[in-house]
């Protein structure tokens, strides 16, 4: 597997009224050439965040990327200049957002939109341009896309919209594409097209793909490497049959137990509890508060990630044998 | 500044606004210091209107402290700003023109506060023909220009302070009314109206135990751009003619200067005109203040 | 969009009627009679029963009323008391003066506001940025009038780079005489425009599609110029294109102060002289320009923006 971006490390913090939130804190992974990479977790826990840091579109102030190493291409993209940052976004790592209802420039016409980025990063005419363009939004499922290029986005419905959003993103054959929980402004039948049109995109175009979502159902369909996140720091990871199969760290097995199934016919279980403020975080285990296992160890050190099977990673003292020791 | 500048400003605001906003917002406030200096600029007009009001200082302001078109002088706190083509001191103007343009601004706050909330709560809560008759009774009295309007009101009320007050009292509710009714516009459909409704609160309940609470920050903000104008129309009024009479008013004092200057007596112009620039200036600091205190978009930044 | 066009301009009609209602209530029902401000204490009774005649008052109020509807229709006030001259005449005189002071005024405040809120924009944040607001917030706080005296006082009087007053209709030479005025205008309307402006521009600034246009590689002046501009014109013209209409009833102050002969001076000599039928004029006047100001923003906006235009 050829690795095509590597995250390292990264720390993203916010400075707001109480004092300074660190939103990500000390996150770590890698994304692979043709595969999906899927961040998992509550509202607030650094997911989008973290997205948005790859691409340093992080507003500064109140936001600033204070540590870590982003390696795309053998290049650290923190310590690019803004030019050649620019050059990168929507080029060779492109995004996808939440709210395709607002996400659009309402006064330029779709058309416009998608051109523009064309345009702004391959050297082609404006005609080979509106060409492209036509061909992308016929790629993302865009019935008569000649019609629609010069349509604005409140005359499109919400799917529509995020299919101009993807056609946008794809325009420039980017190697990466973070799609930033994509579905979720979504109705559920209009999630599955979009979902399956993402899906059936990466593997035709060979991409890497980033997706953010709060939805483990998303994940178990399009990710092929899970990462679990709480509170700003990574938890768990590894692959997503094993991640599914054999959930290690407590909040990991809550957001599963957390799933309806019909199978299964039993009570949905929730997790107890709140997510702690940034501004004020427990010393040790970010997630003892809500976790069943918490015990004394875990108000000491804060647990450090570590492999215990085969690629997978958790941030946990639970399997430790003197812990199960003194349950 | 006129109605449609005021909202434009003002509409930076409108949301949701809880019960802890206030402490929160009087928290923040606190911490900045340039409003809480206008506070204090605010606070001292303010003693000074009264002190003058009840005759503690500056009184009588039309005696004869020197002779006429006497320099500024440190000599006398009464010369301090000079004296005025009848030798009378221009300290004791400024400090009487406070109180006609602190009064103005709160006679008239308190004329078009309560027709504002009330029309703009009537409109925007019950809606329908209500809605449409407040409406268009709003937007009709706002196509007269203002100015035309407080001209044609001095005329039917004869010229005088009175006639300034109730000119700009009900000239003044309409940007606040528009406002309110927004906000009720939005809130009669949420859950805590729903609820409140559900355990049997009538419409007057609903509209000022529940819902006016919940909007009452614009109300404030307003009270702050409201003065202002008011003090500023005041200037105007009294420069045309229409307003105060026999008292020494910023606006009379200025149109007494205007001659003044080629005579090289700049005193009584510059004294009016920095007197009321403090007060305007102050409530215009206050006001940002108080709108970025309680506006919750902030918050999340 | 016509339909919406159409629907705009019905709405106007109770407008108009509730204007006619409010204006003709305030000068010829509550506001008693106005031949005694007119004609001062000594009046004879015949004076007063010849210039109630005149003015039509002898009628009935439901006459009167009907009167001053044809006037609203026609433009036709007739004569002012003071000056005996036909008040649609001196309003045809008084647009020219008007419309040379106001409108170089109005291009450059608008021009200027907006360059200087585009700048601020993009540097927001920033100690130009708290500059800028601070002190638009001071010229706010000062008074139109001492702006208006301190500058006839420091650029006429003292240094002589302009008339001290005056007025030329030669269409060259007129702008020798408004150049100081509309100098100030500029000044006293500078503050207030920037913040709006500035308001309207940041209102764009932390919208989602701006955030699109930044991941998609465009740099942040592109960002500005194209995207964020874009849409805040649009609140821009509204606010721009309601004023035009009062262009032509010009400033009040500043053309009685610096002697130009416009409908701003006009109206301040009838206030002096309470000049019932001219302010009644001008009221309406200025009133039927804000309800076209207002039409005309409405036909614009749904020619700028598409969620309007394609309804």
């Amino acid at each position: 597997m050829e690795k095509i971006l590597e995250v390292k490390n990264l720390r993203t913090r916010f400075r707001a009224e109480g004092g300074i939130a660190t939103a990500v804190d000390g996150v770590s992974f890698d994304v692979y050439k043709g595969r999906t990479l899927g961040i998992v977790g509550e509202s607030g826990c650094g997911k989008s965040v973290t997205s948005l840091s790859i691409m340093r579109l992080i507003p500064d102030p109140p936001g600033e990327i204070s540590g870590g190493e982003i390696i795309y291409k053998g290049r650290d993209l923190l310590k690019l200049s803004i030019p050649e940052m620019r050059a990168i976004r929507g080029n060779e790592i492109s995004m996808i957002f939440q709210e395709p209802m607002t996400s659009l420039n309402p006064v330029f016409t779709i058309g416009d939109q998608i051109r523009e980025a064309i345009l702004l990063h391959q050297k082609t005419s404006r005609a080979a341009a509106k060409a492209k363009t036509i061909e992308m939004l016929k790629l993302v499922g865009i019935p008569v896309p000649e019609k629609r290029f010069d349509e604005y986005p409140h005359q499109l419905s919400g799917g529509m919209r995020q299919r101009v959003m993807i056609a946008m993103a794809l325009s420039c054959n980017p190697q990466v594409l973070i799609a930033d929980e994509p579905t979720t402004a979504l109705d559920v039948t209009i999630q599955a097209q979009i979902l399956e049109l993402m899906k059936k995109i990466r593997e035709t175009l060979g991409m890497a793909m980033i997706l953010i979502t709060h939805d483990l159902g998303i994940i178990a369909e399009t990710a092929d490497e899970v990462l679990v996140m709480y509170a700003g720091k990574v938890v768990e990871k590894g692959p997503v049959k094993e991640i599914f199969a054999n959930p290690l760290h407590p909040y990991t097995r809550g957001l599963l137990n957390s799933l309806p199934s019909l199978e299964k016919k039993k009570r949905l279980e929730t997790i107890a509890g709140i997510v702690p403020s940034l501004l004020d975080l427990p010393k040790g285990c970010r997630f003892q508060a809500r976790c069943p296992y918490a015990f004394e160890i875990c108000r000491g050190e804060e647990p450090a990630l570590r492999e215990v099977g085969p690629a997978h990673w958790i941030a946990c003292y639970k399997d430790l044998p003197r812990f199960e020791g003194k349950k | 500044m006129n109605g449609e500048e005021q909202e434009i400003l003002l509409k930076e605001e409108a949301s949701f606004a809880p019960k802890s906003l206030w402490l929160d917002a009087w928290r923040r406030m606190r911490r900045d210091r340039l409003a809480v200096a206008s506070l204090v600029v605010i606070a001292l007009y303010t003693l000074l209107a009264l002190a003058a009001k009840l005759g503690f200082i500056a009184t009588p302001w039309d005696a004869e402290v020197g002779t006429a078109y006497a320099a500024p002088s440190l000599a006398s706190l009464k010369t301090i700003f000079g004296t005025d083509i009848f030798g009378r001191s221009v300290l004791h103007k400024v400090i009487h023109g406070t109180r006609i343009a602190m009064s103005v601004g709160l006679v008239t706050s308190l004329i078009a506060i309560p027709i504002g909330v009330t029309l703009g709560a009537l409109a925007g809560y019950f809606g329908g023909l209500v809605d449409e008759a407040i409406v268009w009774f709003y937007t009709t009295l706002s196509s007269i220009p203002s100015i035309m309007l407080l001209v044609a009101f001095t005329y039917v009320l004869g010229k005088g302070i009175f006639s300034v007050y109730i000119a700009l009292g009900v000239t003044g509710w309409i940007g606040l009314a528009r406002l309110i009714r927004g906000e009720f516009i939005k809130h009669k459909h949420r859950e805590y109206v729903i609820a409140a409704e559900s355990i049997g609160a009538g419409h007057v309940k609903r509209i000022f135990r529940h819902i006016l609470p919940n909007v009452s920050h614009i109300v404030i903000i307003n009270f702050s751009l409201q003065f202002q104008t008011a003090i500023k129309s005041e200037v105007i009024l009294s420069y045309l003619g229409l307003g105060v009479q026999g008292q020494p008013s910023w606006g009379v004092m200025i149109d007494d200067s205007k001659l003044e200057l080629a005579r090289g007596v700049w005193w009584q112009l510059s004294a009016a005109t920095l007197a009321m620039f403090f007060v305007v200036l102050a409530f215009n600091i206050f006001g940002d203040a108080l709108r970025d205190a309680l506006d919750p978009k902030l918050k999340k930044g | 969009m016509t339909t919406y066009l159409v629907r705009r301009l019905i709405y106007t009609v109770p407008i108009l009627f509730g204007v006619a209602i409010i204006i003709f209530s305030l000068f010829n029902l509550v506001g008693g009679d106005p031949t005694y401000q007119m004609l001062g204490k000594h009046a004879t009774p015949a004076q007063i029963a010849e210039l109630r005649h005149e003015l039509g008052l002898d009628r009935t109020k439901l006459q009167q009323f009907g009167d001053y509807l044809g006037q609203m229709v026609t433009f036709d006030f007739g004569r002012s008391y003071s000056t005996k001259q036909k008040i649609s005449e001196m309003i045809w005189s008084g647009i020219p003066p008007s419309l040379s002071l106001a409108i170089p005024a109005f291009i450059v405040e608008t021009l200027l506001a907006l360059i200087i809120a585009m700048l601020v924009a993009y540097f927001r944040g920033s100690l130009f940025d708290r500059i800028v607001v601070v002190g638009c917030v001071m010229g706010m706080s000062v008074s139109a009038l001492a702006y208006i005296l301190f500058g006839q006082y420091v650029f006429a009087y003292l240094f002589g780079f302009f008339p001290i007053s005056g007025y030329d209709p030669d269409p060259i030479l007129r702008f020798k005489y408004v150049a100081l005025p509309a100098l100030i205008w500029v000044t006293v309307s500078l503050g207030i425009n920037v913040r709006v402006f500035r308001t309207f521009m940041l209102d764009e600034v932390g919208q989602d599609y701006v955030r699109t246009a930044r991941a998609k590689g465009l740099s942040e002046s592109s960002t500005l110029f194209k995207h964020i501009l874009k849409n805040a014109m649009i609140p821009v013209i509204t606010y721009v294109v309601i004023q035009i209409p009062f262009l032509i009833t010009g400033s009040f102050l500043l053309e009685s102060f610096f002697g130009i002969p416009g409908l701003g001076s006009i109206t301040i000599d009838a206030i002096h002289n309470s000049d019932f039928p001219v302010i009644k004029a001008m009221t309406t006047i200025e009133t039927l320009l804000f309800i076209f100001g207002n039409l005309l923003t409405d036909a614009l906006y749904s020619v700028v923006d598409p969620r309007v235009r394609l309804k």
